[in-house]
């Protein structure tokens, strides 16, 4: 399927999904009005790839947030969401949850994330600074 | 405006702390456009970056809270389509801490579930707030919530985001005026 990039835009990441290299990446930061209007489509195309992932793929994510709002974060949750659920019908499936040395708040985010989708191999990495 | 009355603007914020103040119309490409400015003011004025984050935070969702509860109002002299308004201004008080205070008309059907968003939030220890918001982000129901955008976490965010309690004031305007309100919330951080 094809690969689905969205550029950064000034209240939205960018989004790089190179689904034919099975690396995932999402970079910047989320405060759009409507997150649904954003994340819908993402959410759509990811659910198609998943579906076609076979039990033995190998996907690398890596996420580095440096501020979401408070609708985006849901449905930020909820890509992690999808990723858990696949992983735990055998794909290989890491998460690397970047952030700041100093963001205290976006490790504890991470951490969370981590204990919550235990199928998952997710780490949070302090991100190289910019 | 009289020059003088204007000095006497300027000094009563600097007096007060105030580093930034908008009023006017809010919508998403005035919220980006003034928070890319607020981003640079708080770099002039040394903010930690832990500051700076929290008072971003804080800004983008009192900001976005104005486009969701405010309703579209013509502007006083009736020029100009029907929009949302409100006022917001960042600070930094004597204890060298950040404030966000935002006001702006509210719809009246929306006032008692402010209330009951707002009230509790103030009672609550940082601890339980966290704990309000983990339970939130886990809470699937605010999809049937046609009002709250920020799902349910908005407030939450703002709670997490401070140091002391959110305070808020809503205040009435005459019956005469068509029995208007407008929301006040002021953020520590």
């Amino acid at each position: 399927m094809e690969d689905l990039h969205i550029p950064a835009s000034n209240e939205t990441p960018e989004v790089r999904f190179e689904f034919s290299r099975h690396c995932l990446s999402m970079h910047g930061e989320s405060y759009p009005e409507n997150a649904m209007s954003f994340y819908g489509p993402i959410r759509s195309s990811l659910q198609n790839y998943l579906e076609k992932l076979p039990a033995d793929g190998r996907v690398e994510v890596n996420i580095g947030l440096r501020y979401f709002n408070s609708s985006s974060t849901k449905l930020i949750r909820a890509l992690i969401g999808m990723l858990d659920e696949k992983a735990s019908n055998g794909p290989s499936i890491s998460v690397d949850w970047l952030h700041d040395e100093d963001d205290d708040m976006m490790l504890e985010f991470g951490t969370d994330l981590k204990e919550e989708h235990r199928s998952l191999k997710f780490n949070t990495v302090v991100a190289e600074a910019a | 405006m009289k020059l003088d009355l204007f000095n006497t603007f300027r000094d009563t914020a600097h007096e007060n702390g105030v580093i930034f103040y908008y009023t006017g119309v809010f919508s998403q490409n005035v919220i980006a456009a003034i928070g890319d400015s607020l981003k640079q003011r708080l770099d002039s004025v040394n903010a930690s970056s832990a500051a700076r984050r929290k008072v971003f935070s804080t800004f983008i969702e009192m900001a976005q809270n104005i486009l969701h509860y405010a309703p579209e109002l013509t502007e006083d002299d009736g020029a100009g389509p029907p929009a949302k308004c409100g006022a917001l201004a960042v600070g930094r008080n004597d204890e060298e801490k950040f404030f966000v205070v935002c006001g702006n008309p509210v719809r009246m059907e929306d006032i008692s579930r402010l209330h009951e968003k707002l009230e509790p939030l103030r009672q609550m220890s940082i601890a339980e707030i966290k704990a309000a918001y983990r339970e939130q982000l886990r809470n699937e129901d605010h999809a049937s919530d046609s009002v709250s955008k920020g799902a349910g976490l908005g407030f939450l965010t703002m709670a997490r985001d401070a140091t002391e309690p959110i305070e808020y004031s809503i205040a009435f305007a005459s019956e005469a005026s068509g029995g208007r309100a407008d929301l006040y919330l002021r953020a520590t951080i």
